[in-house]
């Protein structure tokens, strides 16, 4: 791979005894990139940052820092920092000491530390708590703090473990921007895990969506969500409606399934081989791709019935019966027209561009959220 | 923090503590003052107050001489315990990872044997015909026992420190305990190996217990006067000897309790000097 990148993992693996926490995998990430690693809670997202850390030891493969490997050095000689979940301040440090240590660790000075820890400050925008405890400061401030103190002797990049993870809702809207600011103004890269998709997609440049410690994609935000490489990550990410059907052959280039009966034409499939009869397939729509009797023309118009309405403020999700199966559809509170009811008959258009397939095997990887993973 | 004025109930869950200071603290203290400042006429303890017994101690430079050897041998042992103590809570608590239960409960098990016992257990081992001397005699390594082994300060220092570790163990152990592991992780993760982790994160916040435990071992050493007694020979006499034969032999009750007062105010003097340096810069552990 290029020199461009700053962190390259070839075949890392970690394995507990009999336990496999990430499978072999190779990811180069890019100078100055914000890179996520993306998955629900024990999927190996963790375990990879301590490994890049040298926090944990791989069982095999090897790590590449700017190029040299340094599988087997200690983390103290690593030049990149973690920015743990719960800030791991040292309580009996001052700020403007806690920042100190990375440089007083380098042989500097607190004399000659000054301007870079005041440059730091500025930078998170804490100027004035240089003699605060940790503490003394609020979950917020703290992060910033951890974050200077990554910062302040320029490593190599920056490693986040579910940084804003102890923050609240706001907060933590609040600390994205600034994060992602900072990497913006510092220039080093960020690897970034997360369990948050809404903070993966608008926070990275690249995400690594990963499930039982195998990673299922790595890419943009956009070809994670209109491109997903899996069920997993079709479920993971955003909301999708999974319908089982059965795989019938291509036409030409187009694959096609059938479901309760219709038959439709999708965009995508990750399904090989030539079809079996009777072939089980699952069939997915976003449900913001759904359109409920709407004037606009779609290539398939559908009939169902209406289940279930749920008012969420900026949209109205509508769960419709299809055939047995329910095809949930986000309408925009804008366009909402109220004739729709409980048990009203609704016509669910969607275009073939929408519709992905999938083997029916990944069924039982599917993740489902009514409404966002929280 | 706490506010000024209690309610009725409050006021009254602060009784049986009261009541228990009271008794075991308050009472037998305040008792021991008092009969300091009385003489002995025959056999008789007489409430006479006077301050004789005091003034014996400040003229005769036997007894503070004493005194000062004591003082530094406790002081000694102290740094000993906390020396052989601190490596094996440090280990304990941080390489061992399997059978950790086990090993702190045989760190703790000497504390359930007889003193008594671990005493002559001592004597056996640094005799004449012990452990030691026999061991060095077998291989030819000495012909004759070597004899500063037993009766001197040395025996006293040695037997002491081994009486002190697990009171020095238990409060480091507890305090290393207590540093959350990621503290470590980040120290590592930020430049420091592991002695430098140890120089500045795990020292400083294990400092309240470091400090704990050389006040118990510097306490138990100043205090004691069976050890002494059994091992430490004719120059093996402390301040504690001296106060117990003035109860035990010489009959002279107001004559020790001064000078149990005097090692009291001594020893509170040292403790508050030490206190001193048992919290860290934000009083981490001292909550």
């Amino acid at each position: 791979m290029s020199e461009e990148n700053a962190i390259e993992l070839r075949g890392v693996k970690k394995a507990w005894g009999d336990v496999i926490a990430v499978q072999a995998f190779d990811i180069g990430i890019r100078k100055g990139e914000f890179f996520s690693l993306l998955g629900p809670s024990g999927c190996g997202k963790t375990t990879t940052l301590r490994m890049i850390a040298g926090l944990e030891e791989p069982t095999g493969g090897q790590i590449l820092l700017e190029g040299h490997d340094v599988s087997r050095v200690p983390a103290y000689r690593r030049n990149v920092h973690t920015v743990f979940q719960d800030y791991a301040l040292f309580p009996h440090m001052t700020v403007r000491k806690n920042i100190w240590f990375p440089l007083k660790m380098r042989g500097v000075s607190l004399a000659d530390a000054r301007p870079r820890i005041d440059r730091v400050l500025r930078l998170v925008n804490m100027e004035g708590f240089e003699r605060r405890l940790p503490q003394q400061l609020s979950g917020g401030q703290r992060q910033r703090i951890a974050l200077a103190r990554s910062l302040v002797d320029e490593p190599a990049a920056l490693l986040l473990d579910e940084p804003l993870g102890a923050l609240d809702f706001k907060l933590r809207g609040a600390m994205q921007k600034v994060l992602k600011d900072i990497q913006r103004d510092v220039g080093i890269t960020f690897v970034y895990v997360t369990h948050d998709q809404t903070e993966a997609l608008t926070m990275s440049d690249r995400i690594a969506v990963m499930k039982s410690g195998r990673v299922h994609q790595i890419g943009t935000p956009d070809e994670i969500y209109s491109r997903p490489a899996t069920a997993f990550v079709a479920s993971f990410i955003g909301e999708m409606n999974f319908l089982h059907g059965h795989r019938l052959p291509a036409e030409g280039e187009v694959p096609r399934a059938e479901v309760g009966g219709h038959r439709l034409r999708a965009s995508r499939s990750t399904l090989t081989g030539t079809p079996a009869a009777g072939e089980e397939i699952l069939v997915c729509i976003r449900t913001e791709r759904v359109q409920v009797n709407s004037h606009r023309g779609t290539e398939h118009e559908l009939q169902g019935t209406v289940r279930r309405i749920v008012y969420r403020g900026t949209d109205y999700e509508v769960t419709c019966d299809l055939a047995g199966q329910e095809v949930r559809a986000v309408v925009s509170a804008v366009d909402w027209n109220a004739v729709l009811h409980t048990g009203s008959p609704a016509r669910l258009g969607f275009n073939s561009a929408d519709i992905t397939l999938f083997p029916g095997a990944e069924e039982k990887e599917i993740v489902q959220y009514s409404t966002e993973a929280v | 923090m706490g506010e000024r004025i209690s309610s009725p109930r409050a006021l009254l869950r602060g009784v049986p503590i009261t009541i228990w200071m009271l008794c075991l603290v308050a009472v037998p203290l305040g008792y021991t003052l008092l009969i300091s400042f009385f003489q002995v006429e025959g056999l008789q303890i007489a409430a006479k107050l006077t301050i004789k017994n005091y003034r014996q101690f400040f003229t005769d430079p036997m007894y503070s001489g004493i005194l000062l050897k004591s003082i530094l041998l406790s002081l000694a042992i102290a740094v000993l315990g906390i020396l052989t103590g601190y490596p094996l809570a440090y280990m304990l608590s941080f390489r061992v990872r399997r059978g950790k239960q086990a090993l702190f409960m045989l760190s703790i098990i000497p504390l359930w044997v007889s003193y008594l016992v671990r005493i002559i257990a001592w004597r056996t081992i640094l005799g004449n015909k012990g452990v030691i001397n026999s061991a060095l005699t077998a291989i030819g390594l000495i012909q004759e026992p070597l004899s500063f082994l037993l009766y001197n300060r040395f025996a006293i220092a040695v037997t002491l420190t081994y009486i002190c570790i697990p009171f020095v163990f238990i409060p480091v152990y507890t305090a290393l305990e207590k540093i959350p592991r990621n503290i470590m992780e980040a120290s590592s993760d930020l430049g420091a190996g592991e002695f430098r982790t140890f120089l500045n994160v795990v020292l400083p916040l294990s400092l309240p217990g470091l400090v704990t435990g050389f006040i118990f071992a510097f306490i138990i050493a100043l205090g004691d006067y069976i050890i002494p007694q059994q091992l430490g020979g004719t120059q093996g006499i402390m301040f504690g000897n001296l106060i117990w034969s003035q109860f035990g032999f010489a009959f002279n009750w107001p004559f020790g309790a001064a000078l149990s007062f005097i090692l009291l105010a001594i020893s509170v003097t040292i403790l508050g000097l030490t206190s001193r340096f048992g919290s860290t810069e934000g009083g981490f552990l001292s909550e």
